[in-house]
């Protein structure tokens, strides 16, 4: 027997049980306790009629390595993860939306380097980019560019480079990140620290803003 | 579950009695808490490698589940009451009239044996969680220390006041009467503290902060202004008086059906009014206060407020319309009963109004319910062309659900006014012109919030929920606002044609103010649930993940057959507060001296809801 339908069972019981006190007793307090367990009955009776879900928690998602041939393996899997573990589409739109509370990132891997997109991911707060100041009306949901690669969303840095691979695919852009990129962690390490991009000051559109405060974990 | 060290040889047998013990009932878990603490606490070492803790059989979050339940409702009765009580007091005071001081005094008798059964269950919560849940006990204790602190004090001080304000009612009656009242008062700013400092870590659960390095409390102060602290404040303030007010009313309610005098009949018959009628007082507002938490939630993150509304949670809220919508039909329902049994002739001259009332209620209650999508199979999916229904699905979405539920806080302020009108005659020059105006400025503001519902369909949803839905709730506070003082203002020059007669109402209203307490009780098991599976995954969203056992929501039919449960043990628990609180005031009771009349309908099944006997006579 299932869950739901023990469960059932039981609020059935009780409601029944509630009909036999208002039917049967005559003392007026136990006469409210079958009233009240009539009511508690239904209410579970109509919550178990509705659709059942739980909420589980989701399975870790692993980056494969063993499936990435070329880049475009590795744009196709940035887009997946862009509509889903990256929660990228929850506030960006590609293309003109008046919904989406951020900016259009139609274009953007022409428009930036994938550097500067790495840093835009993980130091959101350390340059904003001109280009993207909100004019007009101000939004009521300004949404913060999170830290993309800390918890609740934590990419990591393979998952990172394939978001910015699709950026790149989906601006016409030859991608650039290569495959030999995100292959293991020596040679993870020596992109991160190739893409410290030391240079980034030297570009006009940036203006610098003050450090975040840490996250206490 | 680890055992370390010089430990195991007294923790095992224990534990092993312990698991042995909880397979023969669950309940007696209860009795191990001070053997559970103790093993959780004992040794630091242990602690520390020690992320959870499980109860066997019952599971440890079912076990926290309920005692926090209890401890959430208990409280929200205790802070409850007290406003209550003091607005009562302050009513009795300025309008000289006994009987609401007598009333405070009533409920404020309560307030002692209710606190210390909150506490009782406050205190095996506590034990609880630092047994079963370690780790983010540690991780709080270490953030909210200070609070903690400003927490005891807190109690200390509500303590001292409780006492001085309950044994101090007789002695400061007359011209010490001020101080009493400002007693009154420093009791409801403690309870509001006591309320929000536990609030800020279960909002900082939901919504954490960022947390700059700094000294202890830096940090907790910190901690506590996160997103959604202060929305929750406000909103469980209201809905503590909500709760109050209601459970006043159904125990005035129950006192009512065993009333065996008239005299006792009057005074509870009177009871149910004044609870009903301060239930309904906050209720108006509670929905604009979840508003705002919702919007708060949203500007927060967007994905917490899509798993609330149209995540797996969506059906939720199904729940809560039906819920909410039955509590609106109860507590007008009680408003009507009154215009006809309390006011006698009033009934046929509100007749009409009273019925399209309840078609609208009807109606409303009906788009509310309807869901965003259906469950369909898949041809029945394509014959509607997708999940939508083609006429109901224009239904299912927030435009119209915000629209109903202002169209409802109308009527049911309406009904209010119309209770209070009912058996009088205005007498002022200006009252055929401001009546005039009123209606107009009723049927203006539904006009109003009904197109801007339909509107809301034709923008984006930004401009609908920042400008339209805001537009809304002004309109109604509007009417609120100036129909109060105004109603205020005729009344106090108005006759009386028929005098207000109590303890002639049928059964069923008896039965309507426990049914109102019961869904009022039920909305905050399930809104809680709503609050709690919002953070999915998570001990604090985003910062520290669930990785037990119980990492996942249940589902909504088993959360609610615990929430059933719940309120079942929280009904029983709070007629124990009363029956005990009372024992003392039957046993110095004098012989009645009224007649022993039957409620009117009495004789009828309770079920079919009784009516009045029409030659049933009190005297």
């Amino acid at each position: 027997m299932s869950e739901v339908a023990l469960l059932q069972i039981i609020g059935m019981c009780v409601i029944g049980v509630g009909i036999v006190i208002l039917l049967f007793i005559k003392g007026m307090f136990l006469r409210v306790i079958g009233f009240v367990a009539m009511v508690l009955g239904a209410f579970s009776l109509i919550a178990l009629s509705v659709p059942q879900m739980a909420s589980l928690p989701p399975a870790v998602e692993t980056f494969d390595l063993a499936s990435v041939k070329s880049p475009d393996d590795l744009a196709s899997i940035g887009q997946k993860i862009f509509f889903s573990k990256g929660q990228c589409a929850l506030c960006h739109s590609i293309g003109p939306s008046e919904s989406a509370r951020c900016p259009d990132l139609n274009g953007i891997g022409a428009k930036l380097a994938p550097e500067f997109i790495y840093e835009s991911l993980t130091q959101p707060q350390a340059y904003i980019y001109l280009d993207f100041r909100h004019d007009g009306v101000p939004k009521e949901y300004p949404a913060r560019m999170p830290h993309i690669d800390k918890d609740p969303i934590g990419l990591s840095k393979q998952e990172i480079y394939s978001v910015i691979a699709f950026l790149q695919k989906m601006s016409g852009e030859p991608i650039s990140v290569k495959v030999e990129d995100i292959m293991g962690p020596a040679q993870e390490q020596e992109k991160a620290a190739s893409l410290k991009v030391a240079a980034l000051s030297s570009i006009p559109s940036f203006e610098k803003t003050e450090k975040p405060s840490s996250v206490d974990r | 579950m680890k055992s370390v060290g010089h430990l195991q040889p007294v923790t095992k047998p224990l534990m092993d009695t312990m698991q042995n013990f909880f397979k023969y009932g669950s309940f007696l878990a209860l009795l191990f808490l001070p053997a559970l603490a103790m093993a959780a606490g004992g040794a630091e070492t242990q602690a520390m490698s020690v992320e959870y803790r499980d109860v066997p059989g019952i599971g440890s979050r079912n076990l926290v589940w309920i005692v926090a339940q209890q401890h959430l409702l208990l409280a929200g009765f205790v802070l409850g009451v007290p406003i209550f009580a003091w607005v009562c007091e302050i009513v009795g005071w300025k309008t000289k009239e006994p009987r609401y001081d007598k009333l405070a005094k009533e409920f404020t008798k309560l307030l002692t044996s209710a606190y210390a059964t909150t506490a009782l269950f406050g205190g095996i919560l506590l034990f609880l969680l630092i047994g079963l849940y370690p780790k983010l006990m540690a991780y709080l204790t270490d953030m909210f220390f200070p609070s903690f602190l400003v927490y005891c004090l807190l109690f200390l001080l509500e303590t001292a006041t409780l006492y001085m304000y309950w044994y101090g009612w007789d002695a400061m009656q007359g011209n010490k009467k001020a101080f009493h009242l400002f007693l009154g008062f420093l009791l409801n700013l403690f309870a509001l503290g006591i309320m929000i400092v536990p609030n800020s870590w279960a909002t900082f659960q939901a919504s954490p902060v960022v947390v700059a390095d700094g000294t202890a409390w830096e940090r907790a102060w910190a901690a506590m202004q996160n997103p959604t602290w202060w929305p929750v404040n406000i909103h469980r303030l209201i809905a503590n008086v909500v709760l109050g007010g209601f459970i006043v009313g159904a125990y005035a309610g129950v006192r009512y059906l065993l009333a065996v005098s008239r005299e006792e009949r009057e005074h509870y018959d009177w009871m149910g009014y004044v609870g009903n009628f301060i239930g309904v007082f906050g209720m108006l507002p509670l929905p604009f206060a979840g508003y705002w938490l919702m919007r708060e939630v949203y500007q927060y993150n967007q994905q917490m407020g899509i798993t609330l509304m149209g995540g797996f949670l969506a059906w939720l809220f199904i729940l809560q319309a039906m819920l909410i919508g039955v509590l609106f039909l109860g507590a007008n329902y009680y408003f009507w009963m009154g215009i006809t049994y309390r006011i006698p002739g009033a009934e046929s001259q509100y007749k009409k109004p009273v019925m399209a009332m309840l078609i609208v209620l009807l109606l409303c209650l009906g788009v509310w319910m309807t869901p965003h999508s259906l469950v369909a199979s898949l041809e029945e999916a394509r014959k509607m062309g997708g999940t939508h229904h083609p006429l109901l699905g224009v239904f299912g979405v927030m435009s119209a659900k915000m629209t109903v539920s202002n169209l409802m806080i109308l009527v049911t302020f309406m009904s209010f006014i119309m209770y209070w009108r009912a058996g009088k005659q205005e007498t002022a020059g200006w009252a055929k012109a401001a009546k005039a105006i009123m209606g107009a400025l009723l049927v203006i503001a539904g006009i109003a919030v009904v197109v801007l519902g339909v509107w809301g369909y034709f923008v984006p949803a930004i401009i609908r929920i920042n400008y339209f839905s805001v537009a809304q709730v002004l309109i109604v506070l509007f009417i609120m606002i100036t129909f109060t003082p105004l109603t205020a203002l005729l009344m106090k020059s108005a006759k009386t044609t028929t005098e207000m007669v109590w303890g002639k109402m049928p059964i069923r209203a008896g039965y309507s103010l426990v049914l109102n307490a019961v869904m009022v009780i039920l909305l905050m098991s399930l809104m809680g649930y709503a609050r709690s599976s919002s953070r999915v995954h998570w001990h604090i969203y985003g910062v520290m993940r669930d990785t037990s056992d119980y990492a996942y929501s249940p589902a909504l039919g088993y959360a609610a057959a615990f929430m059933s449960l719940n309120t079942f043990v929280f009904c029983l628990i709070v007629a124990f507060i009363f029956w005990v609180a009372t024992l003392g005031d039957k046993a110095k009771a004098q012989p009645l001296k009224g007649p022993t009349v039957g409620i009117p309908g009495h004789s009828a099944p309770a079920m079919a809801g009784g009516a009045p006997c029409p030659d049933e006579k009190l005297e």
